[in-house]
């Protein structure tokens, strides 16, 4: 509670609240805001006036105007919201569990398992990330393509539940397994980090008094890791972890954009603005193309990034050389 | 010297053994795809006929247990009609790549150029600037410039790039016509492409210098301003916040009052001694970040729609045509490799206590 009163005396970070709390809101009533056309089969499909090529400046019709293929950007701003929740939100969940895993396995165990579970984080960190994204998301999407049923398909299915809160009865829609690869991708070159800084807290705190009295009066392993070494070496992690989702909607938007992430016409704020790629020339007649859009994912990551900033000051000064490590 | 020689030769052994691990990474990835998607690892133009497919198939061994293939795909594998070796990505092969019409091999040394350059001319600003504005946010603690750096540094971690490059073309280029987007103009790629025109490095601004064409200069530096403002950006903000914490963790050392009490001006105390020891650390980030262009330029070179490898990898992307990616991502990892290796040799010249590890 004394974490949440400090956020809540510190300007940046209560800005940060203030910001977040809209999109939230936002997020919630995009069914008031925006209303989809009752006639709609996926309310995340951007509903179109017409099929135009020309995007069209901002009218009564459509406050924020229409892009390239006329849909409406108002909507797409609206319920790209929803999208950008569920994809950060999601990817930061599974990130951060498997990183928590492996991390607290090598801390834990040590010895060869710690050797051989770091070599491997060592190895997914020689990717650069983005690269590594969009590679990922070319071969699954290839491989999804085929439409074969195999443990990939159980994998997409898991994270469709996740994230659409899709019952795993159900076929994929293919409209979503495009998002799925582009998330599929970010989290298998995500983990690292945690797995690392997790690893390195249960290391310091496993050599603590109370955790070698633990041991002494003859906890089991998994009491020890649970009740003694989890909670204080992890906890601050999941919840700077946290903090990163804006990053994440940052790096799912860039897929998008590159046209590997959202499909053409879906509610989700990097493909909205890859529209404007056609329009260069004329951006400054068609400013709203990019602009609306562009300033959906600047105050959501910036709400992000002026929370988190503060919650690491907060939390613990040690902190900040994470990542560095 | 010697510890110094023993933890280079450290460095060395380990470079082998990751990019074994990369290459089998990237293998398994590259084994998610079937046997028809992986021809053109060793066939440049799959016939049309019938059952050619199944026999190129049995030909190369695509249907082979998968370490056999990854040992034909790194060794390269002899082709049974004509004797020659095929593939292998130890020789240097990394396939056929379909958006390229080329081996893989011949697009990166196509489109490397433009990516160089561009790397080139956005290294120097990047971490000069960046690095510049951390101290001056350090020495400016808590008044309002440091204040209005730290805004400048949160705001620009938070724009994507590729919003920040739409906004700059968006303005500097739609409506103000200043820096166009391209490598060059149409009147300067005719007469780049002209027989009196020597290519040196394919790196136009270069290229320019060496013929004695300012005018050409001056045009490919045009074209370059916004790409290199939208690759740097990023880093601004981070060195800032870097470069700041480090810079004021050093001005609260014991040996800066030392130094004031000695009556050295505060200028030379900042110089002499607080900057070179509070820059160790901004040193690998610095590096790091150079690297890390890699990544950048995939963005930027889209937007700018600058013909080098990061555009390259977006185009075969969207295209599926994975050999190429894969190819390309391989070619960055070792880039990235050799940069990290050098970057920790560096690090260890600087910092004698990472020597001692």
């Amino acid at each position: 509670m004394d974490v949440v009163r400090r956020l809540l005396k510190n300007p940046t970070s209560l800005l940060g609240i203030i910001l977040l709390l809209g999109f939230v809101f936002v997020a919630i009533a995009a069914p008031v805001i925006a209303p989809p056309a009752k006639s709609s089969r996926n309310v995340y499909l951007i509903p179109r006036d017409g099929f135009g090529n020309q995007p069209k400046p901002p009218n009564e019709k459509h406050i924020m105007g229409t892009t390239e293929g006329q849909y409406d950007i108002l909507y797409g701003v609206v319920w790209g919201t929803r999208t950008a929740f569920r994809v950060g939100i999601v990817i930061t969940l599974i990130t951060t569990l498997i990183g928590l895993i492996i991390g607290s396995l090598a801390g834990f165990y040590g010895g060869w398992v710690d050797e051989v579970l770091m070599r491997i984080t060592e190895v997914f960190l020689v990717f650069p990330f983005l690269l590594a994204a969009i590679t990922l998301t070319s071969v699954l999407q290839t491989v999804y393509g085929r439409g074969e049923a195999n443990f990939l398909v159980v994998l997409a299915k898991g994270l469709a539940l996740l994230t659409f809160g899709q019952s795993p009865a159900k076929d994929l829609d293919p409209i979503q397994i495009q998002i799925l690869t582009g998330m599929l991708a970010i989290i298998v070159f995500g983990w690292m980090t945690y797995a690392r800084v997790i690893r390195g807290n249960i290391l310091s705190v496993k050599e603590y008094e109370y955790a070698l009295a633990a041991r002494l009066i003859g906890a089991s392993d998994m009491r020890i890791l649970f009740r003694h070494l989890l909670p204080n070496a992890v906890f601050p992690v999941l919840v700077l972890a946290s903090m990163d989702i804006g990053s994440y909607v940052l790096t799912f938007a860039a897929l998008s954009f590159l046209g590997l992430g959202a499909q053409r016409g879906y509610a989700d704020w990097g493909q909205m603005i890859s529209f404007a790629r056609s329009w260069i020339p004329s951006l400054g007649q068609y400013w709203f193309i990019v602009v609306y859009p562009g300033l959906a994912i600047i105050l959501f990551v910036l709400a992000w990034n002026l929370v988190g900033d503060a919650l690491r000051d907060v939390l613990d000064p040690r902190m900040r050389g994470r990542g560095n490590d | 010297m010697s510890s110094m020689l023993s933890f280079i030769i450290r460095r060395l052994l380990i470079l082998p053994l990751l990019l074994i691990a990369v290459t089998i990474l990237i293998f398994s990835m590259l084994s998610m795809l079937t046997p028809y998607e992986r021809v053109s690892l060793y066939v440049k133009d799959i016939p049309k006929r019938q059952g050619a497919m199944e026999g190129l198939i049995k030909k190369y061994g695509l249907d082979d247990p998968v370490p056999v293939q990854y040992w034909r795909w790194m060794a390269g594998t002899k082709n049974p009609d004509t004797g020659e070796i095929e593939g292998g990505v130890l020789r240097g092969n990394l396939g056929w790549s379909k958006t390229g019409k080329g081996t893989v091999w011949e697009v990166i040394g196509r489109r490397l150029p433009a990516t160089a350059e561009l790397a080139l001319w956005t290294a120097i600003p990047m971490i000069g600037i960046g690095i510049y504005l951390g101290v001056v946010s350090a020495v400016n603690h808590n008044k309002l410039l440091d204040q209005i750096l730290r805004v400048f540094s949160i705001v620009g971690w938070s724009i994507p790039v590729f919003v920040f490059g739409l906004i700059v073309l968006l303005f500097f280029y739609a409506k103000l016509g200043w820096f166009p987007p391209g490598r060059l103009s149409d009147w300067a790629s005719q007469v780049v492409q002209s027989s009196q025109f020597i290519r040196y490095t394919n790196m136009n601004s270069i290229d320019a210098l060496l013929n004695g064409r300012l005018d050409i200069f001056r045009d490919a530096v045009r074209h370059l301003v916004l790409p290199v403002i939208t690759l740097a950006y990023l880093d601004w903000a981070y060195l800032l916040r870097v470069t700041r914490s480090s810079m004021l963790d050093t001005l609260n050392q014991d040996y800066m009052t030392t130094a004031r009490a000695k009556g050295l001006s505060e200028n030379k105390v900042i110089r002499r001694h607080a900057l070179p020891n509070a820059l160790i650390p901004v040193v690998t980030v610095g590096a790091l970040m150079l690297i890390g262009l890699l990544n950048g330029v995939v963005i930027t070179e889209t937007i700018f729609n600058i013909p080098g490898m990061g555009s390259f990898l977006a185009e075969s992307a969207i295209s599926l045509d994975v050999i190429s990616v894969l190819g390309i991502t391989m070619f960055n990892c070792l880039i990235l490799l050799v940069g990290n290796l050098i970057v920790d040799i560096l690090y260890g010249v600087i910092d004698p206590r990472i020597r001692l590890r």
